[in-house]
């Protein structure tokens, strides 16, 4: 990281130019999903709050200044590790804010950019200003043919920013997470290197059609299609899918099994990547699932795929077996192999965190432990989240300044804790299939 | 009749000819020509034709300078959504367009300004043509800004603004000349935040109602 630090360092800028992109910073990333991963999640009581409430203030004031990626980071971290209580969570529910959308000239000016032609001139309608905002970017609607279309424009210089957004933040989850600045760096690359993708349309685009292909005997989802003459770059079009978010669709008052549906629909989505593809569409937020009126789900949005490499699969996967948490010498050395424990630690801590990784593996673990599984329990949740409490409370865990649990588990993490929240908004039960080779 | 069209026709040919051999000079040899006597040679006219369109290299660069802006404006009032546009939509289509001429003549410019861009502190001196057309264009904007309520009138400010947009066209310039990002997407961003920047200030804000109000005060208390 250090190197990169100097090779972007060789750009002149002056004082101006940093100024502007220091203020620019927060318009680049949008940070809509952590207000949808702490929202809708019940509200454990708890008595530090006041404390909690203040301290993440400070923070976000700090981090306000930086927003976009920075906040992701220290939202990922959170979740990741339950480090950050429910009211620093709370407080960074305040980094949904809307990137200042492109205006309409800058979409023409990419247009042209890209195909020596305006929107109008390419489509026979286009929406003057946005009709959704993207991560990175913002979402049109226009039509052609006959067909409405879906386009995503990205913010110029996206890419470019990725790198140094993540520098501005270093600084404030050094010491947000007690973390030395080696462990840092391991979450960090992983996070940019994400980002990075993210930026890369040609790759979405690619990607996009390979998993909703592999995908694509999956009942009662749908996928758009991609027209790449009409890609590039910074363009994605794509086919509009026509429907409701899951907020919005609760609202109809869909019956029961409407929902267990379109949860099912879902769970088997995420199955079939995680155990056969071994890549996954690494962004479940409400923003990316669209019902449509028939109950089949849309999905959409392949900005952020992670690859997931055989042996972190293997080791991850098996800790969801029920009856392996009896087995303490086969469960450590996974604790080993996944980073949650390793050398550097005492006896003391070697026993107490594999102790608290066991409790959250059992709880997180759970429904895949019976055969069909009620989301929509909000017990189970409350569960999570107190034992999230506990533990970053707990003098143990906060003194302890090694970064625990493999690169590859931030995003698969991240993808759990993502559907069971979506399952859990469309109060949804589902037969939780397992693979093969752990029944 | 039908020679002075010819005389007319060749004439023009002149003025674009001293203008593409002086681009074409720069570009091949990194730097003005020496003087306009060989730069006259060079292209095979007179020196005294030369005199009859520009008295000195200042005068060519600055009929560049004013091409650049004419072209920009033409391609404008070809878009049709142009006239649609607010004011600030149409101040941020002018700068894109307007970059995007930059970039086709960028190694003239680069060769012409890049050394000296540090200590400008708005355009370049040769620029006082073009400099007069964009504000007649600026003001018209303001003008028209002040209509639609999207720039607020305020008391000796207010008459300053098209003078504003002109050091935003500087501030651009330079930023260009030294962006090295692929396509000149930094450009872009700085075009978009700047002018927003711009508009905001310009914009009835906070600050309007806290003035009224703090004269309010003092009037009556």
């Amino acid at each position: 990281m250090s190197k990169q630090v100097k090779e972007q360092g060789s750009i002149p800028v002056s004082k101006v130019q940093r100024a502007a992109k220091f203020i620019s910073t927060g318009a680049k990333v949008g940070g809509n999903y952590v207000k949808h991963y702490a929202k809708k999640m019940v509200n454990p009581s708890m008595n530090k709050d006041e404390l909690h409430q203040n301290n993440a203030s400070d923070i976000y004031n700090s981090l306000s200044e930086l927003k976009g990626s920075a906040l992701k980071v220290a939202q990922m971290m959170s979740m990741d590790k339950n480090l950050l209580p429910r009211a620093y969570q709370d407080k960074f529910t305040m980094a949904q804010y809307s990137a200042p959308p492109l205006s309409y000239p800058l979409v023409v000016k990419t247009f042209q950019k890209y195909f020596q032609q305006t929107p109008e001139q390419l489509f026979d309608t286009f929406t003057r200003s946005a009709v959704n905002a993207a991560s990175i970017g913002q979402v049109h609607q226009a039509t052609k043919g006959g067909k409405t279309l879906a386009i995503k424009i990205q913010y110029p210089g996206i890419a470019d920013s990725v790198s140094s957004d993540l520098r501005l933040v270093r600084p404030f989850a050094l010491r947000l997470l007690n973390m030395n600045e080696k462990e840092l760096d391991h979450y960090m690359g992983e996070v940019e290197e994400r980002l990075l993708e993210e930026t890369d349309y040609n790759l979405e685009i690619a990607r996009s059609r390979e998993i909703s292909e592999a995908c694509a005997h999956i009942p009662n989802i749908r996928f758009p299609k991609y027209y790449d003459a009409l890609s590039s770059e910074q363009i994605i079009t794509m086919d509009w899918i026509e429907g409701k978010h899951i907020k919005e669709w609760m609202d109809t008052q869909p019956s029961q099994a409407a929902r267990n549906q379109v949860g099912q629909a879902l769970w088997d989505f995420y199955h079939h990547q995680v155990h056969n593809l071994n890549q996954v569409h690494a962004d479940p937020h409400p923003g990316n699932f669209i019902i449509q009126e028939d109950g089949t789900l849309g999905i959409i949005d392949f900005g952020c795929v992670k690859v997931i490499p055989k042996d972190f699969y293997t080791g991850y996967f098996s800790l969801i077996k029920k009856d392996l948490l009896i087995n303490e010498a086969e469960l450590n050395q996974i604790f080993y192999d996944l980073e949650f424990i390793s050398n550097k630690d005492t006896e003391v801590e070697k026993a107490y965190f594999s102790s608290v990784f066991s409790e959250m593996i059992a709880l997180l673990g759970t429904p895949f432990h019976v055969e069909k599984f009620d989301f929509s329990d909000n017990d189970f949740f409350n569960q999570i989240f107190q034992l999230g409490d506990r533990i970053a409370n707990d003098k143990m865990f906060r003194k302890s300044n090694q970064a625990r649990g493999s690169r590859h588990g931030l995003y698969v993490n991240r993808t759990y804790f993502g559907i069971y929240n979506l399952l859990n908004q469309l109060h949804a039960e589902v037969v939780t299939t397992k693979p093969a080779w752990l029944t | 009749m039908e020679t002075a069209t010819a005389k007319k026709k060749e004439k023009k040919d002149h003025r674009q000819l001293i203008l593409e051999g002086f681009v074409s000079h720069v570009l091949e040899h990194g730097k003005e020509p020496a003087s306009i006597f060989k730069f006259a040679k060079d292209l095979k006219i007179k020196e005294e034709e030369v005199y009859n369109y520009f008295t000195s290299f200042e005068a060519v660069k600055s009929a560049i300078w004013v091409a650049l802006f004419e072209e920009t404006q033409r391609q404008l009032e070809e878009q049709e959504v142009y006239k649609e546009y607010s004011v600030r939509e149409k101040f941020l289509a002018f700068l894109y367009t307007w970059i995007e001429e930059l970039k086709k003549n960028r190694s003239y410019l680069l060769c012409l300004y890049q050394e000296k861009s540090s200590t400008f502190k708005t355009l370049p001196k040769d620029s006082r043509d073009f400099k007069e057309k964009f504000s007649d264009f600026a003001s018209e904007l303001v003008m028209e800004g002040k209509e639609t309520q999207e720039i607020a009138s305020r008391p000796f400010i207010s008459e300053k603004y098209d003078e504003a947009l002109w050091m935003q066209v500087g501030f651009v310039f330079r930023y260009w000349l030294d962006d090295r990002s692929p396509r000149f997407e930094k450009t872009d961003a700085a075009i978009e935040k700047s002018v927003n920047l711009a508009f905001d200030l310009m914009g009835k804000s906070a600050l309007d109602s806290f003035l009224d109000f703090a004269k309010f005060l003092y009037q009556h208390k």
